[in-house]
């Protein structure tokens, strides 16, 4: 697979006087396809990272290449057409007096004729099953409902990366699964690549690789079984404890042997059954 | 502080045809020093239910009392502001409603509104930030160039310089990342424990249900559905399951093993509660070893 993004040694400071940089030289790649998290706790440099990749940052050293274009100030559009973004607070981000009018925006920022525009919003709404609340005002819709519309937006223009910046973080626990299902789905259909920034364990699994960001570095980078075998510290790199691990330290303080490594819920609890009944 | 609600109904737009019926004949009784949880799906009526509490909405059928304050559908305004002095509500992202130069003077707006003076509302201000985590340094910067998480303490030190006797918290740790929702949580139950605040918590968090809360309301459709303890409420599986209310990932996980053929002396709500069992049925060490 192609690399579809090149990170090379980037450092940001927010201000030239600034004795710690928000980013400092930070190199990584990501593949056509792959779905990426970045992790890390509030003021780490994730969201500063993930706006640099998208043009939206004045960076001052090392590089970045989307789909082959180096971003540089005359090529930050073609690469901001590659890149869809979706932020954690969904009322930040509508423009439209309506539902269809909001998913209809990014296609008339890029001059798309109305003869075409019509249906690709009608087709994107579809697709996120938000078509019966068209003609309802945004506002009105719930959070979950809100970043669906968002995610609409994101489909008409059909990008080739989805990056989620705590995008599922304000929802409720049904909202926050629903939302995740739909990006799995929409990555599959429209080989997505995904990069998302998150808090959430459940977000974090469905990535094929994680990137820990602390004090703006780069610090680690795995499959989330080997973060998730880091038990309690995860909790300092932004990340919630998995109950799995939760319940093998308890079980541990308690005088009881573990194995080794991270347990999903069903290797855990087999394990667990076979202990107990190896009487 | 005690809180009952007895019968309380509460329409949108009450006599109009626009009105929509948000809460209908909700029950309940929270002791003074209680710590309440609600849940239930976004639209279920948690907020519209707390917002009772300080009378920011009046039933509209039915009474609520809290200590001895009564709240009726004919209750006026003036009679309403000692109550509002004792109950402190942290609403949804409650950095979004700071808007002082300092944030010494943002602490201090709430109690100076109340007739505290000046030197003693600055005094509060100092005290609150220690008491929310954030040292004294903090006190002259504007609160617009924090992060998001302590924003969000200089917003709950607002509300303690009122020195509320019930704290009422609608889903106060959203959008925190672990540590600063972990660290929320134990400033409200050191709170509670020390100082006797009564807490009133929505949340969708079960684990936060199970490791806080002493009653469990669940909320639906505007309908109390129950008030009872967290061991009662997900105890019930069946009832659980058709209700449609999540369960703590540890009596979720219990639920599994159970399936399987072991026995739960109760059922677990924490990972601690369940290794505590599992040791009791482990070969060669439990109590319960045949």
């Amino acid at each position: 697979m192609e690399n579809i993004i090149e990170v090379q040694h980037l450092s940001y400071r927010y201000q030239d006087t600034d004795e710690r940089p928000a980013l400092d030289d930070i190199s990584f790649t990501v593949k056509a396809g792959e779905w990426l998290a970045l992790v890390g706790h509030n003021g780490s440099g994730k969201s500063t990272l993930a706006r640099a990749v998208d043009g939206l940052l004045p960076f001052s050293e090392g590089t970045v290449t989307v789909g082959g274009i180096k971003l540089t100030p005359d090529t930050v559009w073609q690469v901001r057409e590659k890149i869809g973004m979706i932020f954690q607070n969904p009322d930040n981000q509508f423009v439209g007096a309506t539902v269809e009018d909001d998913v209809a925006f990014g296609l008339e920022n890029r001059q798309i004729s109305r003869a075409e525009m019509v249906p690709r919003v009608k087709a994107a709404l579809d697709e996120v099953g938000m078509q019966a609340f068209a003609q309802r005002e945004p506002g009105a819709l719930s959070g979950g409902q809100k970043q669906r519309v968002a995610l609409a937006g994101i489909v008409a223009i059909a990008p080739d990366i989805l990056i989620l910046d705590e995008a599922t973080s304000m929802l409720d626990p049904q909202g926050r699964r629903d939302m995740l299902a739909l990006v799995q789905h929409l990555r599959e259909e429209k080989h997505l690549t995904v990069i998302s920034i998150t808090h959430d364990i459940d977000e974090a699994a469905s990535a094929d690789r994680i990137l820990v960001i602390d004090d703006g570095k780069l610090v680690e980078e795995a499959k989330p079984a080997e973060i998730f075998a880091q038990g309690e510290r995860l909790v300092h790199l932004g990340l919630d404890v998995p109950f799995t691990a939760k319940l093998k330290q308890a079980l541990q303080d308690r005088g009881i042997t573990v194995p080794a490594g991270y347990q999903t819920t069903t290797e855990m609890e087999e394990w667990l059954w076979q202990s107990l009944s190896n009487t | 502080m005690a809180i009952t609600f007895e019968h309380v109904g509460y329409t949108y737009q009450a006599g109009t045809p626009m009105a929509t019926p948000a809460l209908s004949d909700v029950s309940f009784t929270v002791p003074d020093h209680g710590y309440l949880a609600i849940i239930g799906h976004t639209g279920s009526g948690k907020s519209t239910l707390i917002q009772q509490i300080n009378a920011l909405l009046k039933p509209t059928t039915g009474k609520i009392s809290v200590d001895d304050f009564t709240i009726t559908p004919q209750t006026t305004n003036a009679d309403l502001k000692p109550l509002r002095r004792h109950v402190g509500m942290v609403f949804q992202f409650p950095e979004s409603q700071l808007f002082e130069e300092t944030i010494q003077r943002d602490i201090a707006f709430g109690p100076q509104n109340f007739g505290v003076s000046e030197d003693e509302a600055n005094q509060r201000a100092l005290n609150m930030l220690e008491t929310v985590g954030l040292d004294e340094s903090f006190a002259d910067r504007s609160p617009f160039e924090l992060s998001g998480g302590q924003m969000r303490r200089v917003a709950i030190a607002g509300v303690l310089a009122m020195q509320p006797k019930i704290l009422v918290l609608d889903e106060p740790t959203a959008g925190l990342d672990p540590q600063g929702r972990l660290e929320m949580m134990t400033l409200f139950n050191r709170l509670h424990q020390e100082q006797g605040l009564t807490i009133i918590l929505v949340t969708h968090q079960m684990e936060d249900v199970a490791a806080y809360a002493d009653e469990v309301a669940v909320m639906q459709a505007g309908k109390l559905l129950t008030c009872a303890t967290p061991q009662e409420v997900f105890n019930d599986s069946d009832w659980v399951q058709s209700s449609d209310i999540a369960v703590p990932r540890a009596a979720k996980f219990a639920q599994r093993l159970s399936d399987r053929g072991v026995k739960w002396d109760q059922l677990p709500l924490t990972a601690d509660q369940l290794a505590d069992q599992l040791v009791q049925r482990w070969p060669g060490m439990g109590a319960h070893h045949e």
